[in-house]
């Protein structure tokens, strides 16, 4: 294996490949990834299959390239590095059964210790990790504050400012927050045993992870809650669960554990937990399977729509998923094709960043179509609005519990009686 | 006269030994190679020779003088053993060619090359050392090579395969002189060939076969090539060959042949296929088929699918169906076997991860199937798609399927290509590449006219094959060179699919004994000098071996009928006397049996006469050398723990050997190295005059791995310094295992020596003859390294320096000889221990 020594004391006539002296610690690692990269042959499945290397990123062969290349500073100094969702699309579809995504991973490591030439984003993303890996959980208002303080502003100041109204309305003291019909949590249902929305006593009770970005937006939290109980699932949510460690928003470690299947409600989460050993899995998927066990239908908010799943999800379940959905509704799913669903929808680094030629083209999709987007993610939600907002086009976008619930059933209406 | 050959052929070394011992005096030819040798005293060299030989002085033997000279001694015939002190054994055979074929038998001291040519001015020890290796040659006489007949080979060959390989090479044997037995397992010949369109580079069908008449260059279409009508070529059509016994010149081989149910009287009316009621599993197919015309068997019955109702039968109109036919069991014997079993298209889960099944996804072999009727749409003005995508390497060159390249797979695409621009200017054909590998006579040109043409090359390549709502096929793929993404949304894609071995070559391989390479080819012998041959009487020829184009393959069948033919004319080996098991001494362990290359050795049951050690109960086993296999590289003496085996140059003979090279010798050097590429480069270092020290004294050996611990203990003992083994480059042992035989030994050696406090340096080299103008500054070096002479080390290494590690010569007696190329190839080797050549 070539060491760092031998890279540097390689033939003199060998142009310098960077100009910035690294320590040997970096050399001796960047020398191994590319040794372990040394059999790649630049085909480009991986740039093909990476859903966020559309047109913001140039793709995982390019990094390879680089490192093969010598060029740690080219490497380092763009922000290519910090656009990868970590998905493991590349390492799935490398035809040297090269791991490319744990290759990127190492290199982000690497970057964050060494790395001089700064992306700024990662820069301002980094800060907020920092002071957020003190919490348990990412707070959305301390993170994008951190990021502004660092010159990092959000793209679309609207949507920003509409997130930031939100969260400040929550929290003012006697503001919205109690219209918002706070879900009980574990020690209020102790306190009132068997007083959930479904008094017949076929209900059921999932252990509900709500991750960071949700409890933040308490008009969407709850509403989350007030579907899942229309399909008799009460969510058992730890209030104290720490965070899933997934690391979008930068170096977090994951603070959560769980015995047993915990359900989730953003992509990131279930990514994160999965990481961690946890089993984690979509609330959508134990909901839709609920309604057909117990034979009733979902009520959905138009007659079709357009599915976004997002970078983060196995793109193909997540699909089945949805279409699953739509068929309990009765309504049309319209895909294209299965990558345009699930291509970049902007947020690098964690943050809408602009449109890109992902999002552009599904919301074209989708307003020829003449449907709304559907995603079971809050986050794509919001960054899907962002570009819609920017290229002008009324496509609206609604998160899955915005726009499927349970349909009345006559049972219900006999429990009532 | 003759005398000499018959005794030398019939010696077996304990004989020759016997012989030397009681025999007369033997007569040494002195040669001083016309005044070449002016740092050999050969006054004293003669008179100290003379007290153990007749010595003959010669200025030239092998000039004009000399040669009557030799002949007049030839024709004393008082069969005195015959040993020239002259040049090396290579150089001497060259020059006394036409007295070898006259029966000259003679043994070689190389004092020219081994020594004079090769020391420096210090009369004194190099006459000594001139000396030390005439002795040596005279006491321990050496076995000349000679033919040695192996056992009866049959006049027939056994040909598996009756595509354009197999069917070629059959007819070319055929021609030859020799019985063909050629084996198709389907009902008809001809192939994959026959059965697709057009092939490049020529664009017109794969019909047709050379012929053997005499007009050269004549090709014919199967049908109507009379060279398949040889009276000496079978064809076994629907057979598989169940097993095969015997050895290589007499293989005895079961056949089984299904019955084809439609004689030869068939007129190919095709009226029986009109009223089959049973369907085959092809689509479009029934049981009873036709598939191509090779001229003999127009049609047959898929046995799997018939219901044996007999409609067909009753509506022949000739009587051609005869369903009393049963499977037959045949055995026939064949000197040698060909294997040219061929490819076939890999199968399609191998190409499911880009949508094949999928409406709008083919095969290029599908492609090739459609294109018929594309061109009769293009004739009527339509065009059935508007864009067509071409995926290259699909599933190829991808360690989750097939790790390899199929060769053929790119000009094949190419092809097609070209032919939907002829046939649709319009169409938008793109073909996503890896890279077009397009090494062939005119394939460049090709490539060249397919981008004329407009076809747009892609470099880059999908994970997946997506479909739109519509079911329309959707490719994101990265552009490689342009470092984007493009979506690309054809009507058709086409996937250039690989080619792997037929499902039955494992099996085949098994049956035979033969080896598969690592992706389930046939293994050939070697990869460079030896394409068809894969084991010992047993060939391959054709995509069997790896896929391969027409021109290749029909190649490889010329070729391999040619070495058929000369297999089964083979008289006999021309070497040196196999190995032999001393019964006495052999216990039955499996050490020789396992590591024989060639796997000459059994372990029999030991026979109740046969003499054994003490130690052996009746029951034991006893090894046997089968002598027409044995090649003689003696890796099975070195490694016999008990001794037990008899090479020709036997443990006596080197250990007498190497006491009588260093005595009187300060501090030798020690090198054993074998005769084939180690021994090319010592001696064509000689040729160059690099010089060396004399204290370095060399031991040929057949194959180094016939180097024991035991001779490496031996030399130490003796006094030696440093040993050094030099054999073939790695890996191309030409015995194949002796290059790990030696390294074995040496590590016994090692650990030995170590045991007792003894640390001299032993190195291990592999040599070839590039390495002959680097060869002599690599025996200084390893001198001064193991006499721990510092000065000489740093003035090599200085002199290393100076040169930019090119390896020109190192102390060249002649300069302005070298070729500055020649030397660069071995700076690879001055390093390290070991050579990096011919791999």
């Amino acid at each position: 294996m070539p060491t760092a020594a031998d890279r540097r004391s390689g033939p003199p006539t060998d142009e310098p490949t960077s100009t910035t002296r690294y320590p040997d610690e970096v050399l001796d690692e960047i020398a191994e990834l590319a040794e372990e990269c040394s059999i790649c042959y630049q085909c480009g499945t991986c740039t093909s299959a990476c859903p966020t290397a559309r047109d913001l990123y140039r793709g995982p062969r390019r990094l390879v390239r680089l490192l093969l290349a010598g060029e740690i500073d080219a490497l380092f100094a763009g922000d290519d590095l910090w656009r990868c969702s970590e998905c493991g699309a590349c390492t799935d579809v490398c035809r040297m059964e090269i791991d490319v995504a744990s290759v990127l991973a190492r290199l982000r490591a690497l970057e964050r210790v060494y790395g001089r030439q700064r992306c700024p984003e990662r820069a301002a993303a980094e800060a907020a990790a920092r002071r957020l890996a003190r919490r348990p959980r990412i707070e959305n208002t301390a993170f994008a504050a951190a990021m502004a303080a660092h010159g990092y502003v959000p793209r679309d100041v609207v949507g920003a400012a509409e997130a930031g109204m939100k969260i400040v309305r929550t929290r003012l003291p006697g503001g919205k927050r109690a219209t918002a019909a706070v879900p009980p949590t574990r020690a209020d249902r102790a306190r009132a045993p068997g007083t959930a929305a479904r008094p017949e006593g076929e209900g059921v009770t999932l252990p509900f992870y709500a991750g960071c970005s949700l409890p933040q937006d308490g008009a969407l939290h709850a509403l989350v809650h007030e579907v899942a109980a229309g399909f008799g699932v009460r969510l058992d949510e730890a209030t104290d669960a720490g965070c899933c460690g997934h690391p979008s928003r930068g170096a977090v470690p994951a603070q959560f554990q769980a015995d047993g299947r915990v359900w989730t409600a953003c992509p990131a989460c279930d990514d994160g937990l999965t990481k961690e050993g946890v089993d984690a899995a979509p609330l959508w998927d134990a909901l839709v399977a609920r309604a057909r066990r117990e034979g009733f239908a979902l009520r959905a908010r138009a007659t079709s729509f357009v599915p976004y799943v997002g970078c983060l999800v196995d793109r193909d379940a997540a699909l089945a998923a949805l279409a699953d959905a739509a068929d309990l509704a009765g309504v049309e799913m319209r895909v294209a094709y299965p990558s345009l669903h699930n291509a970049c929808c902007g947020a690098l680094g964690g943050m809408y960043r602009g449109a890109t030629k992902g999002s552009t083209r599904l919301l074209r999709f989708a307003a020829e179509s003449g449907a709304p987007i559907v995603t079971p993610c809050s986050l794509c939600r919001d960054n899907v609005r962002s570009a819609a907002r920017q290229m002008r086009l009324h496509v609206p976008t609604y998160f899955w519990p915005e726009f499927f619930r349970a349909a009345e059933r006559p049972a219900e209406e006999t429990s009532h009686a | 006269m003759n005398d000499v050959r018959s005794g030398t052929a019939a010696a077996g070394a304990g004989a020759m030994a016997a012989a030397t011992a009681a025999g007369p005096r033997p007569r040494v030819l002195l040669c001083e190679c016309a005044g070449t040798m002016a740092n050999i005293d050969f006054d004293r060299l003669a008179a100290a020779i003379a007290t153990e030989a007749e010595v003959v002085r010669g200025a030239h033997w092998c000039g004009r003088e000399g040669r009557a000279q030799l002949l007049e001694i030839m024709e004393r015939g008082d069969e005195r053993r015959l040993i020239f002190a002259g040049c090396s054994a290579d150089f001497a055979a060259r020059r006394f060619q036409k007295l070898t074929a006259r029966g000259l038998r003679m043994e070689v001291a190389d004092i020219r090359e081994g020594c004079s040519w090769v020391h420096g001015d210090d009369v004194d020890a190099v006459t000594r050392k001139a000396l030390s290796l005439v002795e040596a040659a005279v006491r321990f006489p050496a076995t000349t090579a000679d033919v040695l007949s192996h056992g009866r080979r049959e006049n027939s060959v056994l040909i598996i395969g009756g595509g354009v390989a197999g069917t070629q090479a059959a007819a070319e044997l055929a021609q030859m002189g020799h019985r063909v037995e050629l084996v198709e397992r389907r009902p008809f010949l001809g192939g994959r060939a026959a059965r697709i369109g057009t092939v490049f580079p020529t664009n017109d069908c794969g019909q047709c076969l050379p012929t053997t008449d005499d007009q050269p260059g004549v090709r014919k279409c199967f049908h109507r090539n009379e060279a398949i009508d040889h009276p000496d070529l079978h064809i076994w059509r629907r057979t598989t060959v169940e097993s095969v016994n015997g050895r290589p010149g007499d293989f005895e081989v079961t056949l089984r042949r299904l019955p084809n149910m439609v004689t030869d009287a068939c007129v190919n009316c095709g009226l029986c296929e009109t009223v089959c009621p049973e369907p085959a599993a092809e689509p479009g197919t029934k049981a009873i088929f036709h598939e191509y015309y090779d001229g003999r068997v127009v049609r047959t019955i898929d046995l799997d699918a018939c219901s044996f109702c007999g409609a067909c039968a009753q509506a022949c109109p000739v009587d051609a169906i005869d369903f009393t036919q049963s499977p037959e069991r045949a055995t026939v014997h064949a000197g040698a076997i060909v294997t040219a079993t061929g490819c076939v298209p890999a199968p399609h889960d191998y190409v499911s991860y880009l949508g094949y099944g999928h409406d709008g996804v083919v095969t290029q072999v599908e492609l090739a199937e459609m294109l018929p009727a594309w061109e009769e749409q293009a004739a009527l003005g339509h065009m059935p798609a508007r864009e067509v995508v071409m995926v290259q390497c699909a599933g190829s060159r991808d360690r989750r399927y097939l790790p390899y390249c199929s060769r053929i797979c790119c000009m094949i695409a190419l092809k097609h290509a070209m032919r939907l621009k002829k046939l649709f200017p319009r169409m938008k054909v793109t073909v996503c590449y890896l890279e077009l590998r397009t090494a062939g006579i005119g394939y460049e040109n090709w490539f060249l006219a397919a981008r004329r043409a407009g076809v747009e090359f892609l470099r880059g390549t999908p994970p997946e094959v997506q479909f739109d709502g519509d079911g329309r096929p959707v490719i994101e793929v990265e552009d490689v060179t342009a470092a984007r993404k493009s979506v690309l949304r054809p009507d058709l894609v086409v996937l250039s699919t690989g080619l792997v071995p037929p499902s039955e070559t494992a099996e085949m391989a098994h049956v035979l004994g033969i080896e598969l390479d690592e992706d389930g080819f046939i293994e050939i012998l070697d990869r460079k000098n030896r394409a068809t041959e894969t084991a010992e009487g047993i060939f391959v020829c054709g995509s069997a071996a790896g896929p391969k184009a027409l021109i290749e393959v029909s190649t490889e069948a010329s070729a391999v009928a040619s070495e058929v033919h000369n297999f089964l004319r083979s008289a006999g080996r021309r070497g040196a006397p196999a190995s032999v098991v001393d019964a006495a001494s052999c216990v039955g362990c499996d050490v020789c049996s396992t590591l024989c290359p060639f796997n000459a050795i059994t372990l029999v049951e030991r026979p109740a006469d046969a003499p054994r050690p003490a130690e052996v109960k009746d029951d034991g086993k006893l090894a046997v050398i089968d002598a027409g296999v044995c090649r003689a590289c003696g890796i099975c003496a070195a490694n016999c723990p008990e001794l037990a085996i008899t090479h020709h140059q036997d443990d006596a003979a080197i250990l007498g050997r190497l006491a009588a090279l260093t005595a009187g010798v300060d501090k030798p050097i020690v090198g054993f190295y074998c005769k084939e590429c180690a021994g090319a480069a010592i001696s064509l270092g000689g040729q160059h005059r690099d010089a060396y020290p004399e204290t370095v004294r060399l031991i040929e050996l057949p194959c180094l791995g016939r180097v024991s611990a035991l001779h490496i203990i031996e030399a130490v003992r003796l006094g030696a310094a440093g040993v050094f083994l030099a054999g073939c480059a790695e890996d191309r042992c030409h015995y194949r295992s002796g290059d790990a035989s030696a390294a074995e030994q040496k590590r016994i050696a090692e650990e030995l020596l170590a045991e007792a406090g003894l640390e001299v340096p032993i190195e291990q080299w592999h040599l070839c003859a590039v390495d002959r103008l680097s060869v002599a500054r690599r025996i200084r070096m390893f001198h001064a390294r193991a006499t721990h002479d510092e000065a000489t080390l740093e003035a090599l290494e200085r002199e290393l320096q100076t040169i930019g590690g090119h390896g020109l010569p190192g102390g060249a007696v002649l300069a302005g000889a070298v070729s500055a190329s020649g030397g660069g190839a071995c700076a690879a080797c001055e390093g390290g221990e070991s050579g990096a050549h011919g791999r």
